[in-house]
């Protein structure tokens, strides 16, 4: 995938079309009581123009978590496998993603701010983020603490399936558990924010998705040009040796 | 123009995300370049 | 079975190593009084809620924990003797044998915690003491199972004493977080049949870490 120029530029041109589309769309698209065209939003009270942020805020915490889940993959290949390849593969989708974690948790605790009134709240998907963040600190607070590449390498497939192995945790129990803010949470009377089961009108959901879409792409490419700097850099340190 | 913005506070929204996002696009392509750039280079020193 | 009396070997030379010279466990107490003492100190007489002392509760039975619970596989490294234990016996062996002294030790530290905390704070009064004793049966084995591999990993890492809680609080936050709301239940004097729910997680947490684990394990300790 990696090799093969045309299937990134696709990715490239992609993102870049699609990003640029839904910044502008979301953005310039009206809010208004009651929609007549296609090209309008309506306006839910309690959200009004701060809806706009589901374009951009959700999608940057999914390829947080995808940053997450690629990372996992390359891991558990580099244990089948022990070819470096993939442990580069898996360091720099973990790299990528926390910067994506970082973002998706400020961009969310501005949102809440005026959304919800405080900066932090508590709930479950807000702390869901953090504890991302958490293990992917502790990933890197690993990586560094080991010397040896392969001891490296190793350990720290082990480690982002371990905490993988949590995940299910706060993806289903910890929302029923404890009642939140965000749509979906327990207590939550579902009609009160759009993006609970997806309630968005037609042309919000074509646009988050294709913001969804969008956002993903950019990873990928970003993600190639990581890889691709890794391992230049690795094989001309080899070479020097 | 500057009329036109300063009513509709939206758009100035808009002009500075475009420019940040113009921004990190053009940053990334510069990248890319270099880094094919790069490559090839290997390449032809590795035969 | 061959295995299993490898396991109980495993077990009982570190019981053995540990009782012979005590330093750890000594230590490993005080860490418990002073712990306890600190949070005294802190709380004074402040009429506190079952939530607050449940969570204070587990918070220093988590430091404990991770001050006491690597030390089956660093002591093996700072005494060089991984590499014969490597030898001598097999992944799977070594896991079960460290994963039940560590559950032991849990359970010891948690049960030296629990009688601190009924001493020492008029207001932690277990009302439920079924449910209080198996969620401490429960978040141990738990505790344990994940701490266990988490100290494997890190044993051979540089500045393990402050790697080990970095790693292993996201990992048990799950554990945690269930544990936590039992403990208030059993304060509260709620009935067994409420934390059926946390139990369930409990027991959850408990298959999917040692069984990860187990599978994890052969990774982490080979050379």
């Amino acid at each position: 995938m990696f090799g093969k120029i045309d299937e990134m530029k696709i990715v490239k041109i992609a993102s870049i079309v699609l990003i640029t589309f839904v910044i502008v769309v979301g953005m310039v698209i009206p809010m208004v009581a009651v929609p007549q065209t296609f090209w309008q939003f309506p306006l839910i009270p309690g959200l009004e123009e701060k809806a706009r942020n589901i374009f951009y805020h959700v999608p940057v915490a999914w390829v947080s978590v995808l940053g997450f889940l690629i990372s996992l993959w390359y891991g558990f290949r580099y244990l089948q496998t022990n070819d470096f390849d993939n442990d580069l593969k898996s360091v720099s989708a973990a790299g990528l993603g926390f910067m994506f974690c970082v973002l998706a948790t400020v961009t969310g605790s501005i949102w809440a701010k005026f959304n919800w009134g405080s900066f932090w709240n508590w709930d479950p998907r807000e702390t869901s983020i953090v504890i991302l963040l958490l293990i992917y600190g502790a990933y890197f607070a690993l990586r560094s603490a080991l010397g040896s590449d392969e001891v490296r390498a190793r350990l720290s497939a082990v480690y982002s399936i371990l905490a993988g192995l949590t995940a299910p945790f706060f993806i289903f129990v910890m929302p029923r558990l404890v009642g939140g803010l965000h749509p979906g949470a327990q207590g939550d009377t579902s009609g009160s924010t759009p993006v609970a089961q997806l309630h968005m009108p037609l042309n919000m959901r074509l646009v988050f998705f294709l913001s969804l879409l969008g956002f993903s792409l950019f990873f990928f490419w970003l993600w190639n040009v990581c890889v691709r700097a890794a391992r230049l850099e690795q094989t001309i340190f080899s070479n020097k040796q | 123009m500057y009329e036109f913005l300063s009513h509709n506070q939206l758009y100035v929204v808009l002009t500075v995300t475009l420019l940040i996002w113009a921004g990190i696009v053009f940053y990334l392509l510069r990248l890319d370049r270099k880094l094919s750039i790069l490559e090839r280079e290997l390449k032809r020193i590795e035969r | 079975m061959k295995t299993i009396a490898a396991i109980v070997a495993v077990v009982s030379k570190d019981v053995r190593s540990e009782l012979r010279t005590r330093y750890a466990l000594n230590a490993l107490l005080m860490f418990v009084l002073i712990a306890v003492a600190t949070i005294l100190f802190a709380l004074r007489d402040d009429h506190l809620s079952s939530d607050v002392l449940a969570g204070m509760f587990w918070v220093v039975i988590f430091f404990t924990a991770m001050s006491g619970l690597s030390r089956i596989f660093v002591s093996e490294e700072e005494r060089g003797t991984t590499f014969t234990l490597q030898l001598v016996a097999t992944p799977s062996v070594v896991y079960w044998g460290k994963l039940f002294f560590n559950a032991g030790l849990t359970l010891l530290l948690t049960g030296a915690v629990a009688i601190l905390y009924i001493v020492v704070f008029p207001a932690f009064v277990v009302q439920s003491p079924s449910i209080f004793i198996v969620t401490l049966l429960l978040g141990d084995l738990g505790f344990a199972a994940s701490a266990t591999i988490l100290a494997a990993i890190i044993a051979k890492a540089h500045s393990k004493g402050t790697l080990y809680p970095v790693l292993s609080f996201p990992v048990l936050i799950p554990l945690l977080m269930t544990v936590m709301q039992s403990t208030a239940k059993a304060l509260d004097g709620e009935n067994i049949s409420d934390a059926f729910g946390d139990f369930q997680i409990l027991i959850a947490y408990l298959l999917i870490m040692a069984g990860g684990s187990y599978l994890l394990f052969d990774y982490v300790w080979k050379d």
